[in-house]
C-alpha cells in the first residue's frame, strides 16, 4: 500500500470514530475539494483563463467546505454567503496587489527543478499567481465564516429579541475570541511550507533588501497577508449577513 | 461610551494615515539603503517579437523591449542609459518592464564613456510593505487589542522561527527534526500565554496540543517507514539544502501545530464556559460536549491546510502538465508531499479533539 493511501486511511478511520456522520463527510470535502482543485489545475491547462476558472472554483470549494462542514442551514447559508462576498473582495485585492509585486512564475532558486523543462507554456504565469493565490486564502474564509456564525446562531436560539447592534457586538466578541489561534493557524501553516525555502534565505546570508525583493518570498507574503485580511474582514461581514438573514426572512425566525 | 471609543479609533486612523504616507515615501526612495544599482524605467519601447514553439506546441511570444533608465543610487546616480531586455509573453522567469518600474541592475560598467548593464530584477518592496501595513491597519481597527495581541504573537513566533533557523544552520550535524520540535514547543507554549494568559485553561490547551503534534507526527513516520515512503517523493521537495525526511518532517510539524492549538483551544474554551454556566457539570457531559465542538472544527481546520499546501504547487503543477506529463506523474511530483502534509495534519487534528476534551473534562469535571 502506498504510504498515502495508508494515512489517508488512518485519517478516515479516525474522523469517523471521532466525528461519526460529521466526520465521514468532513473527509469527503477533503475529497472533493483535491477532485475541484485538480480539475481546475486541468482547464487552465487547456486554456481556460486562469482568473476565471479560481473564481468559479472559489464558489465550489466554500460550499463543499461550509455545508458538508455542518447541517444546520441557520449557520451554513449566512457563512456561504457572506464568505462569497468575502472571497469576491479578496479576489479584487489580490488582482490589484498582484500587478503591483508581479511575483509570477519562477525565482533563481526554482533553476534546480526547471531542469529540462520548458517554462514558455503560453499561459500568462500572473493569472496563474493570481489564481493559486486566491484558492489558498478560501479555507481560511470559510473557518471564520463559520465560526462567526455558528456562535450567532447559537446566541440567537437563546435569546431571539436581541437587538442587531448587540448581535453585530456579539460577533465581532466571537470574531476577537478567534483572531489570536486563527492568525496563527494561517502563520504555522505557512511556516510549515517555507521552512526549507528560509533555511537557503538565511544559509545564504540573504540581505533583508534582497529577501524582500525575492519572488517566492514576495509570494508567500502576499498570500499570508491577504489570508489575514481575509479572515479580517470576515468577521464583521459575516455578524451582517446573519442579521441581515434575520430581519429580511419572510416568516421571521421560522423559516431560515 | 460609545463617542470615546469612536474618538480612540479615530486618533489610530489618524496616526496609522500618517504612517502610512510616511511608510510609501520612505519604500520609495530607499535606493540608497540598496548596495545594488537601482535604475527608474523612464520610457519603454518594444523592439522585437518573435513567436517561439518547444516541443509540447506551446506558443508563446518572445518579445525584445528597450529601456531608457534613470539611475537612482550608487556612484552614476542621476546618470541615463539604455538598456534591452528581452522575455516571454508569459513572464515565467522574466518579466516586462513599463515607465515608472523601478529596476535592479547588474553588471553596471562605464565603457567608452558610455554606462552599459543588464536588468536584474523588480523592485517590489514598496508594494509589499504597504500590504503589510494595509492588514496591521485593518486588524487593529477593526479588532482593537485582540487584534493587537494575535498581532504580537505572530511576530514573536516569526522570531522565534528565524532563531531556531539560525540555531539549525550552526548546528548542522544536529537533527533538523528535533531542533524545530523543541521550537515547536516554544511556539506553542508562547503563542498560548499570549493569548490566553498564564492559566489552568492555556495548561490544558498546551498539554493538549502537544500530545496530539507529537502522536500525529510519530505515528506518521511510523507509517511511512511501514510503507517504505511508497508514493512519497522526498526528491520533488522544494529548496531543499539540508536531508529531506527529517527536515519533511519538521516541515509538517510546524504545518499542523498552529491547527492543532486554534482547535484545542476553541474546545477549552466552550468547555470553560460549560463549567461556569454550571458548576455541576459531570465529566462525562464536559467531555461529550467537547467532542461536540470538536468534530464541527476539525473539517474545515484540516480544509485551511489543505488549501495553503496545495495552491502552493499550482503554478509547477501546471508547467508540468504543459510540458506533456501525465497527471499522476505531475500528482506525483508536485502534490505528494503536500498531501502527506495534509493528511498527517488531519490525523494530528482529528486526534486532538478526543486529547482536549479529556484533559478539560479532569481538569473541570466533578467524577461520577
Amino acid at each position: 500500500m502506498s504510504t498515502i493511501n495508508a494515512l489517508g486511511l488512518i485519517l478516515l478511520v479516525l474522523m469517523v470514530l471521532v466525528g461519526g456522520k460529521q466526520g465521514w463527510a468532513a473527509f469527503l470535502s477533503l475529497l472533493f475539494n483535491f477532485g475541484f482543485l485538480y480539475f481546475g489545475l486541468i482547464l487552465i491547462a487547456l486554456q481556460v483563463p486562469a482568473v476565471w476558472v479560481s473564481a468559479g472554483l472559489g464558489v465550489v470549494i466554500l460550499a463543499i467546505t461550509i455545508f458538508m462542514g455542518e447541517d444546520d442551514l441557520k449557520t451554513t447559508i449566512p457563512a456561504f454567503l457572506a464568505s462569497c462576498i468575502v472571497a469576491a473582495a479578496m479576489l479584487g485585492l489580490i488582482i490589484l496587489i498582484e500587478h503591483l509585486v508581479l511575483v509570477q512564475g519562477f525565482s533563481l532558486e526554482d533553476s534546480d527543478d526547471l531542469e529540462g523543462m520548458s517554462i514558455q507554456i503560453g499561459i500568462s504565469y500572473l493569472s496563474v499567481t493570481i489564481a493559486a493565490a486566491f484558492l489558498s486564502t478560501l479555507g481560511a474564509i470559510a473557518e471564520a465564516a463559520m465560526a462567526v456564525a455558528a456562535g450567532l446562531t447559537e446566541i440567537l436560539a437563546t435569546h431571539p429579541n436581541l437587538p442587531n447592534r448587540r448581535l453585530f457586538g456579539n460577533g465581532m466578541m466571537i470574531g476577537k475570541q478567534i483572531i489570536g489561534t486563527t492568525l496563527n493557524t494561517l502563520f504555522f501553516g505557512f511556516a510549515g511550507s517555507l521552512l526549507a525555502l528560509f533555511i537557503w534565505f538565511l544559509g545564504l546570508h540573504y540581505s533583508l533588501g534582497t529577501i524582500l525583493n525575492n519572488k517566492i518570498f514576495g509570494h508567500e507574503m502576499v498570500i499570508v497577508l491577504v489570508s489575514f485580511a481575509a479572515v479580517i474582514i470576515t468577521v464583521p461581514v459575516t455578524a451582517a449577513m446573519v442579521i441581515y438573514r434575520r430581519n429580511h426572512s419572510p416568516e421571521s425566525g421560522s423559516n431560515v | 461610551m460609545n463617542w470615546q471609543l469612536a474618538g480612540w479609533r479615530k486618533r489610530l486612523l489618524g496616526l496609522f494615515l500618517v504612517v502610512g504616507v510616511a511608510l510609501w515615501f520612505f519604500m520609495g526612495h530607499n535606493q540608497r539603503l540598496y548596495q545594488k544599482p537601482i535604475a527608474r524605467v523612464e520610457a519603454a519601447q518594444t523592439v522585437k517579437t518573435t513567436r517561439v514553439k518547444d516541443q509540447f506546441e506551446n506558443v508563446d511570444y518572445q518579445i525584445t523591449q528597450r529601456l531608457k533608465l534613470r539611475l537612482l543610487n550608487g556612484t552614476y546616480r542621476g546618470k541615463r542609459l539604455t538598456v534591452t531586455n528581452t522575455y516571454t509573453k508569459s513572464q515565467g522567469l522574466d518579466q516586462a518592464y513599463k515607465k515608472g518600474n523601478q529596476v535592479f541592475l547588474t553588471q553596471l560598467v562605464k565603457k567608452h564613456g558610455r554606462l552599459t548593464a543588464e536588468v536584474s530584477g523588480y523592485k517590489r518592496d514598496r508594494p509589499l510593505v504597504m500590504l503589510a501595513w494595509l492588514v496591521m491597519m485593518l486588524l487593529i481597527l477593526t479588532l482593537g487589542t485582540a487584534g493587537s495581541l494575535a498581532l504580537a504573537s505572530v511576530l514573536l513566533n516569526v522570531l522565534l522561527f528565524v532563531i531556531a533557523i539560525e540555531v539549525d544552520l550552526k548546528f548542522q550535524d544536529w537533527n533538523a527534526f528535533w531542533i524545530f520540535a523543541i521550537l515547536a514547543l516554544c511556539f506553542a507554549a508562547a503563542s498560548l500565554v499570549i493569548v490566553l494568559g498564564p492559566t489552568k485553561k492555556m495548561l490544558a490547551t498546551l498539554a493538549a496540543t502537544i500530545l496530539a503534534t507529537a502522536v500525529a507526527v510519530g505515528l506518521s513516520a511510523l507509517v511511512i517507514t511501514w510503507t517504505g515512503a511508497r508514493g512519497v517523493y522526498y526528491e520533488s521537495m522544494q529548496y531543499v539544502t539540508q536531508v529531506p525526511r527529517p527536515l519533511f518532517l519538521a516541515e509538517t510539524l510546524l504545518g499542523s501545530l498552529g491547527a492543532v492549538m486554534d482547535e484545542a483551544s476553541d474546545i477549552v474554551a466552550t468547555l470553560f464556559e460549560l463549567k461556569t454556566l454550571d458548576p455541576d457539570v459531570s465529566f462525562g457531559q464536559l467531555f461529550w460536549s467537547g467532542r461536540n465542538v470538536g468534530k464541527s472544527i476539525m473539517g474545515p481546520l484540516v480544509n485551511v491546510l489543505f488549501m495553503i499546501f496545495l495552491a502552493d504547487t499550482f503554478t509547477s503543477a501546471l508547467m508540468y502538465l504543459k510540458n506533456g506529463n501525465s497527471l499522476a506523474y505531475t500528482f506525483n511530483m508536485n502534490m505528494s508531499l503536500g498531501t502527506v502534509q495534509s493528511l498527517i495534519s488531519g490525523i494530528g487534528i482529528v486526534l486532538a479533539v478526543p486529547l482536549v476534551s479529556l484533559f478539560a473534562a479532569i481538569l473541570l469535571g466533578r467524577r461520577g
